[in-house]
């Protein structure tokens, strides 16, 4: 891709028309002028929304051996596989913006990078692959919908290719979620038992409340959210608390009510520090998770250099 | 420094009466290698009939801001023609493929080679453009075993898709396992 | 179909299930473990291929055996599976992993094309099938045999390392059952010794070109239900879920 801007317009008369083409719903092109700060922005958002794909492999990943059906094997795979491709689409999104993979690679592996807490979170039995696919996948899917509207053309091309095939995986973690709600004591406790520990951590994973949140009126302005971090989480309740109670499931909040009167579900403190601590790498996985990616990638060293000895070989011949 | 292999970009026909489409890209070491990795990313659902991939630093790409604001492409004279491969993007819609393939020019120069697109495809008025020399192209082949062999494989792969779990919220009817389990 | 014949068709079915079935469960293993993220997906592709396989041919099974296919998965014990002991092996590293994925998509390649002219019908639908699947994990593994044979000593030496254990074990696919010749003789299923001429045929030349060298070794000729020490750990962690509550749907 081309290096830009040799303009000698003013930032703010440039800022004002880039301004203007997104009130005008104009989609931003790698190539088009952009501030600097809005380049940043989406790096940082675009990379860390990649390594949460790439690490997301991880926790439901590690059942795929154990999947009780050939069916449900089938399907988890499919499921990881495309979580790789959704990180593998989200990395060429911020490569159109100049970022390099390795430099991604190298920031994620440090540790200088951030990715969703809540792969940091452990998955203790199978029942966690099905609450993962309903409540983690449809608060992702919320996120994802609202950024398929993005003004960065590679981030909402790389959206509404993800929410196309992330709906399976929402539905098939509900499907799993429903059978065993309705299967036999040991299942209905195991997807119980998944529900109290994951239900805290969906919430979390939609971003702090928007009084603390303050990159959010600039990235509603510049068209890269399009919603609140409490608005998506109200649609994700909203969505998802009915069918659970009605699937006989207790929802570990017991201040959890619908609110006639405003139409709003209100929900009790959610646990910040929790959220600060898991975020800043003291989650009760985060060693473990990111431990497993480096391990991949070092052992994955020889091989990436050899096929480059080979290409190089088969260029010198 | 750790390498990743270098880039490259993958362009997809989804049936034969449309253009070959921009959906992205793969890490890759030489083509070969791009053109499977291709396969097994932007094929893992249907449909495809045939893959392009070139490797991103050899694309000439240029919006239409940039244009205006007098940025040209490269204008070395190599004094003998060359295929150059067109790609466009016409519109702000919503999509999940950025620029379309519309056709080739001959051309001394990625330069020339563009204004040659701009006058051969005014219509409708591009907000970008990929100028790439053909010869840099490496295609899966339009063969009808080869396109069966690679594409066909994913249509049976039904699981991958949101209507093959209906709808699921319902409460299940209790089946059980049938027939006895020997230990 | 004379009961023999019938018996004969159990055991090749299972034994064609059981291959395909182990050996997704070891590649699977590799996603989000790959060199690359293009791998991850490249592998886990395979994988699902393989299940599915599995899955049609215990299908195809079920009419004689009276077990569905995830009984037979999950609730047969290590002395019933047919596989070769080479898919059960751990997965080792990529060398090992490619280099076996290379040996068996070869032996399927000329196995699927001898099936699809199998006087039992639906071997030959199925073959018809999985044919343009092969086709194309054996052109995968073809490219990455001679990119890690060629590529950088150490490449080199970690597939020469992996041929010396896989060469010999390979052998074990081209063993016959004890009844194959029932199958052999009504035309159902093809002459293992000849597929064994045409699998060198194709492989050789290859992994030569790829600078490797074949190890002296002995062909492991192990009949078909004897099991190394890793099949145990295999199933064990395969059937962890569906025996812990044998009587739930999952």
């Amino acid at each position: 891709m081309t290096k830009i801007n040799e303009m000698t317009m003013n930032d703010e008369k440039q800022t004002a028309e880039f301004e203007a083409r997104i009130a005008r719903g104009e989609k931003i092109e790698a190539g088009d002028w952009m501030p600097e700060a809005y380049r940043k922005q989406l790096i940082r958002m675009i990379s860390q929304h990649a390594h949460s794909e790439y690490i997301g492999m991880l926790p439901e990943g590690k059942w795929i051996p154990h999947a009780p059906s050939l069916r449900r094997k089938m399907i988890l795979i499919a499921k990881v596989q495309d979580e790789a491709g959704h990180g593998q689409y989200l990395y060429h999104a911020a490569e159109t913006l100049g970022a390099t993979r390795e430099e991604m690679m190298d920031a994620f592996l440090t540790g200088k990078a951030k990715y969703s807490s809540i792969f940091n979170y452990p998955s203790d039995t199978w029942a966690d692959v099905g609450m993962i696919g309903w409540l983690v996948d449809g608060a992702a899917i919320r996120n994802q919908t609202m950024l398929a509207q993005c003004s960065y053309g590679p981030y909402s091309r790389a959206m509404v290719r993800i929410c196309a095939e992330e709906t399976f995986h929402h539905k098939q973690g509900k499907e799993m979620v429903l059978l065993y709600a309705h299967g036999t004591p040991k299942q209905r406790e195991m997807v119980q038992d998944a529900l109290n520990r994951y239900w805290w951590p969906s919430l979390m994973m939609l971003g702090p409340h928007d009084a603390d949140s303050p990159n959010t009126p600039q990235l509603v302005r510049w068209g890269i959210k399009t919603k609140t971090n409490d608005e998506v989480r109200q649609e994700f309740i909203a969505e998802t608390a009915p069918e659970l109670l009605a699937a006989g499931l207790t929802i570990p909040d017991p201040e959890l009510h619908f609110d006639e009167e405003s139409g709003q579900w209100i929900h009790g403190p959610i646990d910040w520090d929790e959220f600060w601590q898991v975020v800043r790498g003291n989650g009760p996985c985060n060693a473990e998770r990111l431990g497993a990616r480096r391990q991949a990638h070092e052992d994955g060293a020889w091989v990436r250099e050899a096929l480059n000895g080979y290409a190089q070989k088969a260029l010198s011949t | 420094m750790d390498t990743q292999w270098p880039r490259w970009e993958v362009f997809k026909k989804d049936t034969a009466k449309k253009p070959y489409q921009a959906v992205g890209s793969v890490h890759a070491a030489d083509a070969d290698h791009a053109l499977l990795n291709a396969r097994n990313v932007f094929v893992r659902r249907p449909q495809a009939v045939s893959l392009w991939v070139a490797p991103a630093a050899v694309i000439f790409s240029r919006t239409a801001e940039q244009l205006e604001q007098g940025n040209p492409l490269p204008d070395v004279d190599q004094s003998v023609q060359q295929t150059y491969q067109i790609f466009r993007k016409a519109t702000h819609r919503r999509s999940m493929t950025f620029m379309d393939h519309i056709g080739q020019v001959e051309a001394p120069s990625p330069a020339h080679a563009l204004q040659a697109a701009i006058a051969q495809f005014p219509d409708p008025p591009a907000l970008a453009w990929w100028i790439i020399p053909a010869d840099q192209i490496i295609s899966s082949g339009e063969d009808r075993e080869m396109a069966a062999a690679w594409f066909d494989p994913a249509k049976t792969k039904t699981y991958k898709h949101q209507s093959a779990y209906g709808f699921v919220s319902a409460r299940p009817q209790g089946r059980r396992r049938s027939g006895a389990k020997d230990e | 179909m004379n009961e023999a014949v019938t018996g004969a068709l159990t055991s090749r079915l299972t034994a064609l299930a059981d291959d395909e079935l182990i050996l997704a469960q070891r590649n699977s293993e590799w996603t989000g473990h790959a060199p690359i993220l293009e791998e991850d997906i490249a592998l886990a592709n395979i994988a699902q291929d393989e299940l599915g396989h599995a899955t049609v041919w215990l299908g195809l099974l079920e009419p004689f055996s009276g077990r569905s296919p995830d009984e037979m998965a999950f609730f047969r014990d290590a002395e019933d599976f047919l596989n070769v002991q080479m898919v059960e092996l751990p997965k080792g590293d990529w060398a090992f992993t490619m280099l076996r994925q290379y040996l068996f998509d070869a032996y399927e390649h000329i196995l699927i094309e001898a099936l699809l002219a199998s006087t039992y019908q639906p071997l030959a639908d199925a073959a018809a099938k999985f044919r343009g699947e092969e086709m194309y994990h054996l052109r995968h593994t073809h490219l990455w045999v001679e990119r890690l044979g060629l590529g950088t000593d150490e490449s080199n030496r970690r597939m020469q390392d992996a041929l010396d254990i896989l060469w010999p074990a390979a052998g074990q696919l081209f063993v016959p059952l004890p009844d194959d010749h029932l199958l052999v003789h009504e035309g159902i299923f093809p002459d293992l010794a000849i597929l064994q001429d045409q699998w060198v045929a194709i492989v050789r030349p290859h992994l030569t070109a790829a600078g490797l060298t074949f190890p002296a070794e002995i062909a492991n000729t192990a009949a078909r239900g004897f099991h190394t020490e890793h099949m145990a750990t295999l199933l064990a962690d395969m059937q962890l879920v569906a025996r812990w509550e044998p009587d739930g749907e999952w």
